[in-house]
């Protein structure tokens, strides 16, 4: 028994330091992913909410198409798809591409969703004080909408977190795919997946406690305002 | 412009050949969705179960299960009881491996939603069945959990979208299903836009009714509750 946890300690020792380079490598591609959903989501967000059917049907297809097929298959597209008709991508920006593209379609409705959040008198008081709609929702609404975008937002990104794995189906060497070729050399998958899994965990658990919080402090603020005239007629009271 | 009719002319050329392989594998992925959803729903009601329990440590057991679950990719979940059972000496065909895998993870879905449903049941029915003498499982079987249903549809079905688009990463351990079909049919054809773009259609065809179903049933039961 000594025997068998002194060598699982050696086998960590030679197996942690690459596993941790990867998981970094899996941090930057998730990042980098929830940053394209989150800039192709507001894009998808203000098309779908569009009064003209042109900008607002194709945003619709766009997101039930991507909601409606597997993330893998997508990526499969963007991998193998485009390279069968002529566009090669090396397997990070696949991958980047892929699911930045998948998440934008999640983030759209997470936007739709704050936006609509926002009293409309407030986008039209901001017109009326002579700013453009652009103006509008750069400076009155997406700060007000931010809040209610947060906690799911912050949800999706642990997703996309965790969908980084299926990049190791096109071989980016991120932390599942490292996993794989650790797995091949020493014919040891059971320790090596369960420590992957628990690396896994070490990240988005505390992610998870983030997105909890977030949660919390939105409701207690909501529950601030709610309450602020009262506490302020107390505090007037009292002095 | 020629490309683009060309890639139309060899999918429709290609379409008597590949249709009737996918959809093979369509019917295996709607066979490990069905599957897995019974394996989710039944440990996940234990699972619900155990958090109402008065017994603390099984709450708190249930509750770790479920952090733990939702935040491992389901592909290393799906590895550990492949390949990691396999190399201790447990061989599970890949069928049954997909459902355990993805069952292990939908069932920490299907528990919070089912205790969901049943926190929503006002807690006066179960008492007032107890009161009339039948026993706490008897108040749950009867009386809490076909009120909770109503509540548990819904996400239910959205859960199945979900599970539906999951059960692609099953292709990584060869079980025969659309995208392994798939991957198997590039690599005897070299077509891969024409293959994965029929592909994501069939998934499309598959997911869609359940997304209009799924928000039939929200708009239809939340009119009652």
């Amino acid at each position: 028994m000594d025997q068998l946890i002194a060598g699982y300690a050696d086998s960590l020792g030679v197996w942690l330091p690459p596993l941790a380079r990867a998981a970094k490598f899996t941090l930057n591609i998730a990042l980098l992913s929830i940053l394209v959903g989150a800039v192709a989501g507001l894009l998808l967000a203000l098309l779908k909410m569009s009064r003209r059917p042109i900008l607002r049907r194709p945003a619709d297809l766009y997101i039930e198409v991507i909601r409606g097929t597997p993330a893998l298959a997508q990526l499969y597209i963007v991998y193998f798809g485009l390279a069968g008709v002529g566009l090669t991508l090396d397997n990070v920006t696949a991958a980047v591409v892929a699911l930045g593209l998948n998440a934008a379609a999640y983030m759209a409705e997470i936007y739709r969703a704050g936006i609509e959040s926002v009293h409309a008198g407030q986008r039209e008081a901001a017109m009326s004080l002579g700013m453009t709609p652009l103006q509008a929702l750069r400076f009155i609404v997406l700060p007000q909408a931010w809040r209610v975008v947060l906690p799911p937002g912050a949800n999706l990104g642990i997703a996309v977190l965790k969908d980084t794995s299926l990049a190791s189906a096109i071989a980016t060497p991120e932390l599942m795919s490292r996993a794989y070729d650790l797995v091949g050399q020493t014919w040891r998958p059971m320790p090596i997946y369960i420590v992957v899994a628990i690396m896994y965990m070490a990240m988005c658990l505390p992610l998870g406690q983030l997105v909890h919080h977030l949660e919390r402090s939105v409701k207690r603020s909501d529950v601030r305002i709610a309450k602020a005239p009262a506490r302020w007629r107390q505090r007037v009271s009292a002095t | 412009m020629s490309g683009f009719a060309r890639f139309w002319e060899i999918l429709i050329a290609k379409l008597p050949v590949f249709l009737p392989y996918l959809l093979k594998g369509a019917l295996v992925t709607l066979k490990i969705t069905g599957a897995t959803l019974v394996v989710a729903a039944l440990f996940g009601l234990v699972l619900a179960l155990m958090q109402r329990s008065r017994l603390r440590v099984l709450g708190v057991v249930s509750a770790a299960y479920i952090e733990i679950m939702r935040s491992v990719p389901v592909l290393t979940t799906l590895f550990v009881i492949y390949f990691g059972l396999a190399s201790i000496g447990i061989q599970l065909p890949s069928f049954i491996a997909a459902v355990i895998g993805l069952g292990m993870l939908g069932a920490a879905y299907m528990a919070e939603i089912i205790r969901a449903g049943i926190e929503a049941v006002h807690h006066g029915q179960r008492e007032a069945a107890v009161s009339l003498g039948m026993t706490p499982a008897q108040a749950m079987r009867f009386i809490v959990l076909p009120q909770a249903l109503r509540v548990i549809v819904a996400p239910t079905a959205n859960y199945t979208i979900g599970l539906l688009k999951d059960t692609a990463i099953v292709s990584t351990v060869a079980a025969p299903e659309l995208l392994f079909a798939a991957k198997t049919l590039v690599s005897q054809t070299i077509l891969p836009m024409q293959v994965y773009m029929l592909t994501a259609g069939i998934y499309l065809a598959m997911s869609w009714p359940l997304a209009r179903a799924a928000h039939y049933l929200e708009a239809r039961l939340s009119r009652g509750v």
